[in-house]
């Protein structure tokens, strides 16, 4: 009868027996996660003493982090590294799960897969070691490229500065790229292109019509799983940046191991989040408004002019983010500004659309 | 001509993907102590001296007990997660989810740091216990990746067949689900115990004075001279990854075909 | 034919999923030893009354029994059912000896009791031999098989089928159709069959209960349900129907006097009008094959209309008429079986129709 009952009050309430279940994990991820992160954002109000930490609502870490010029050229830098590996790695990695998805048989994808992924799964640590050995004075490239005769002396751009930090997070996080726009376009009904090309598009047209708009969610999503991780990264900027790659993550570090100061180290991790946040939102505000544009433009606008204002909008967008970033003591008036004149230029599409 | 084209690129890049890892074994097996090139001959000592270092056994000891346990750990909360996402609809299904599967794209840094000031908070001594409350956090959102999958390929008319043939739920997890997705607990297993095995940062943060292996490895690229034996050792690693990976590669994809599921991809 | 005691009775039971009223008020009993069908279009609620008896759903009001127990708070594994799924839900890890054995594992059977069972369960369904396969190693009627098996061996009370013959071939389902009739009489339990398909439902039960939108339209035995349907919704699922105007003239002592289109003056029963219908505009049902499209010289069987052929479709054995009869505006279907020596009339034709007022339903 117990037994009986309690399935049936179980059974009748589907909502009760879902929360009971995702209970333990939700729970570990409110008190390991959601608190501490809740904690880091009241820390970085608070101000840091000489031994502890005093219970003072302060806004000081937050003016000290965006204002001085070392923190600032940091996140600047961060930002800029991390976008620039966005696109590099996002660029790269369309082709390859193009090639996977259309050109590979079904029975050999999981292989090309396996063999994508097998790299990520290896010591992150080691992995990007290499990359130094790859890239320094003595290293793979310099030596080659000295073999070959084609540079006299090594190269030594290529080493401890944002380049190297760029090529090797594009290295590490190929993978993530590749595998959601690898879902993406797996999804795609084969049938819709064939019937794309019936309708008497070209290859590349239909590609640009059909293909690449139904792989957009898998773009949206590549972008984000290497944008977010990436402007945090700490070994890869430690181990090949020099004095000259420090990120973010190096920043907090320095903050919280060795000078003591969680407040500031707080504020820090907190700003960078919002900066992941804010580029993030100006993205999709940006995506909103392109496509808005091609709708307008559909049929009449070239598909050139189309490409070109994609790259326009994007450029715009990245250009205009890291203004902010730099102008940091200024952001409040920068980010309302761009707000504006994208809601402006929102609205403006929009009635454009609705009178053609 | 276009596939030609699309194959060369593929190669090409599958070349930058694999660079460092072809590397690995040449450092590991020269005999210089220099990690450059030209090559100076073959030598087995790294691998000899490998065995002469205490800190390195610690630091294997620990990693091995932080990635076993974590893995355990995950592997349950992610079969938790995984089951009630796919099984049940519950009120904040999205917002409970979202906030478990965020380590997915939370940089690692900000789960250590914030971590780091609750326990020192709370007064709690870091230990290898902290570094697995850190690794249970990023490796559950993988574990519910792969659990989802396998209990998505389930059919629910299992679950009532058991039921209507007599059988309590308890006993019907027991001898339907659980032999059902044990593919994917044990692949999600192998996978959690990969990451917790690799993870550097909240071991850095949360350790306190134990090394873990990926803590020592980094340490040791301070000094030039310890340098080779850490390519000996990162070449043992890449080879037991890609064996694991095997492993759980293959359970997954048994575990999709024993449910009559479509194969759709990877780890993620 | 003695009446058989009630194995199921349904009192007014409603059920919800959140504000969607799935079930409304059924009231109904199945008897014991019956082959009982629950037939209806997708999503009218037939799937979620067989499993409010297997006690997969709980019902938010009303009573559901099985055997004379009130079956609230009894759960699905206590209850005296079983089920064969529409996935048929063979455990893909079990052989298929495993999956029929699945039931007996609690009953404490000694390993050859167990084995004797599982291989007279197996018998009875035809797969004799078979215990040792893998169950992904069969096919579709195979499968359906197992799932009997599996049912059957815990001997039921009543055996539960959500659409069990959908995912089958044409041909394999109408073999496992008539295996189906076999095997209830053989077990002779009640058994109670889900299903879409209303041929299939008028093949194999004793009665059904024809559903719409989470109601019982119209619970009866297929001859009662295909001649006299109670309203024209149950009418046109099963089987096709044409409907003329009429009217009512009188309705006296259990007769119905009508004016219809077409027809004329004509009596009926009160059986006939078994939708109640009480005066005034009603309309006239007929099933195709009850009408004769009449050739020169050959006599009405009982009264005649004269009517205009619009539409000709030759089906081999059978041939399809749209007539129209004269004084109404649209055509009623009329099919003929072509038996030697009738021949098949062209378009355009004018053609006298046979017709008996004793094949009219009245509806409302």
């Amino acid at each position: 009868m117990s037994e009986g009952s309690f399935w049936a009050r179980i059974r009748r309430t589907e909502g009760g027996s879902g929360l009971l279940l995702v209970a333990p994990p939700g729970l570990y991820a409110i008190l390991l996660l959601a608190a501490p992160l809740g904690t880091i954002l009241l820390y970085s109000f608070l101000t840091d003493g000489y031994l502890e930490i005093i219970r003072d609502f302060t806004l000081m870490n937050y003016s000290e982090a965006w204002t001085n010029e070392l923190y600032r050229s940091v996140m600047v830098r961060s930002l800029a590294v991390s976008m620039a590996v966005t696109a590099i790695t996002v660029l790269l990695a369309f082709p390859i799960a193009y090639f996977v998805s259309f050109h590979v048989e079904p029975s050999k994808k999981s292989l090309w897969l396996f063999l994508i992924t097998i790299p990520f799964w290896t010591s992150y640590l080691i992995r990007v070691f290499l990359w130094k050995v790859i890239l320094g004075y003595n290293g793979v490239v310099n030596s080659g490229l000295l073999g070959i005769g084609i540079i006299d002396e090594p190269l030594t751009f290529i080493l401890y500065n944002v380049n190297s930090v760029v090529i090797t997070l594009a290295h590490a996080y190929a993978p993530f790229a590749i595998l959601p726009i690898f879902v993406a376009l797996e999804k795609i009904d084969r049938s819709l292109l064939e019937a794309g090309q019936d309708l008497g598009e070209s290859r590349f047209m239909t590609f640009l019509r059909v293909t690449l708009p139904l792989a957009m969610p898998g773009v949206v999503a590549s972008i984000l799983i290497v944008f977010i991780p990436t402007i945090g990264d700490y070994v890869t900027p430690q181990l090949v940046g020099g004095p000259e790659g420090r990120m973010i993550a190096n920043l907090i570090q320095l903050q919280y191991l060795r000078l003591d100061n969680y407040p500031m180290g707080s504020a820090i991790a907190v700003s960078g989040m919002m900066l992941v946040v804010l580029t993030i939102f100006f993205g999709w505000a940006q995506a909103r408004l392109f496509g808005a544009a091609f709708r307008w433009f559909n049929g009449t606008m070239p598909w050139v002019a189309a490409v070109a204002m994609a790259f326009l909008s994007i450029a715009a967008n990245f250009g205009g983010v890291l203004l902010i970033a730099s102008l940091l003591p200024g952001a409040v008036a920068g980010v309302l500004l761009i707000l504006s004149w994208h809601i402006a230029l929102l609205v403006m599409l929009k009635r454009g659309g609705g009178m053609a | 001509m276009k596939v030609n084209g699309f194959k060369l690129y593929a190669f090409c890049y599958l070349i930058f993907l694999y660079a460092p890892i072809i590397l690995l074994p040449m450092f590991a097996f020269n005999d210089a102590t220099v990690i450059a090139f030209p090559l100076t001959g073959f030598s087995t000592r790294w691998f000899e001296e490998m065995a002469t270092q205490p800190t390195l056994h610690l630091a294997v000891k620990n990693s091995l007990f932080i990635a076993v346990t974590s893995a355990v750990l995950s592997t349950i909360l992610g079969i938790f997660a995984a089951r009630a996402s796919t099984r049940y609809r519950f009120p904040f299904k999205a917002g409970i989810m979202g906030l478990i599967m965020l380590p997915l794209v939370l940089p690692e840094i900000i789960v250590a740091v914030s971590l780091l000031v609750v326990l020192l908070g709370l007064g709690v001594p870091l230990s290898l216990m902290t570094v697995i409350l850190g690794h249970v956090l990023i490796c559950t959102p993988f574990t519910i990746a792969i659990l989802s999958s396998a209990f998505q390929s389930l059919d629910q008319s299992l679950e009532e067949a058991a039921y209507d043939l007599g059988e309590t739920p308890a006993s019907t997890f027991r001898l339907i689900i659980l032999p059902l997705v044990m593919p994917g607990i044990i692949s999600s297993l192998l996978i959690s115990f990969t990451i917790s095995l690799d993870e550097f940062i909240i071991a850095f943060f949360l350790a306190g004075t134990q090394p873990t292996l990926p803590v020592y490895i980094f340490s040791q690229f301070r000094f030039p001279q310890a340098v080779p034996v850490i390519m000996a050792l990162g070449t043992i690693l890449v080879c037991l990854s890609i064996v694991l990976l095997s492993i759980a590669e293959y359970f997954r994809r048994r575990g999709i075909a024993r449910s009559g599921g479509k194969d759709t991809g990877g780890f993620l | 034919m003695t009446e058989k005691p009630t194995m199921i009775a349904f009192q007014d039971v409603h059920k919800y999923y959140g504000d969607y009223h799935a079930l409304r008020g059924i009231t109904a009993t199945i008897r014991a030893g019956e082959f009982f069908s629950l037939l209806g279009p997708s999503g009218c609620g037939k799937t979620t009354l067989l499993r409010t008896i297997a006690g997969f759903e709980g019902i938010d009001r009303g009573v559901v029994m099985i055997d004379g127990k009130d079956m609230a708070g009894v759960p699905a594994n206590k209850r005296p059912t079983n089920m064969v799924f529409q996935s048929y839900a063979i455990f893909p890890h079990m052989s298929v000896a495993e999956n029929v054995g699945f039931g007996l594992r609690r009953a404490g059977l000694s390993k050859a009791d167990l084995a004797a069972r599982v291989g007279e369960a197996l018998e009875m369904v035809g797969l004799k031999g078979y215990g040792a396969r893998a169950a992904h190693a069969l096919s579709g009627g195979q499968r359906q098989r197992v799932a009997l098996a599996r049912a059957l061996i815990l001997k039921p009370k009543v055996l539960l089928l959500d659409e069990p013959l959908s995912a089958l071939d044409k041909k394999m389902r109408e073999h496992m159709q008539v295996e189906l009739i076999r095997l209830q009489r053989q077990v002779g339990i009640t058994f109670i069959l889900v299903t879409h398909d209303q041929e299939e439902a008028l093949v194999m039960s004793d009665r059904i209960a024809v559903m719409f939108e989470g109601e019982i339209a119209q619970l009866a035995d297929p001859e009662t349900l295909y001649r006299r349907p109670n309203s024209r919704t149950v009418a046109n699922f099963i089987g096709t129907m044409n409907f003329l105007p009429a009217t009512v003239t009188s309705e006296m002592g259990g007769r119905i006097e009508i004016e219809a289109a077409g027809f004329g003056a004509m009596a009926l029963e009160a059986a006939q009008a078994p939708g109640a219908v009480t005066g005034g505009e009603v309309s006239v049902g007929f099933r195709p094959e009850t009408l004769t499209v009449l050739f020169d010289g050959q006599s009405a069987g009982d009264r005649e209309s004269m009517a205009t052929i619009e539409e000709v479709v030759y089906f081999g054995d059978m041939t399809y008429y749209d007539v129209r009869l004269d004084g109404t505006q649209s055509p009623v279907r009329i099919s003929m079986r072509n038996v030697f020596g009738r021949p098949v009339l062209d378009i355009g034709t004018r053609t006298r129709v046979g017709w008996s007022p004793g094949a009219m339903v009245l509806f409302r």
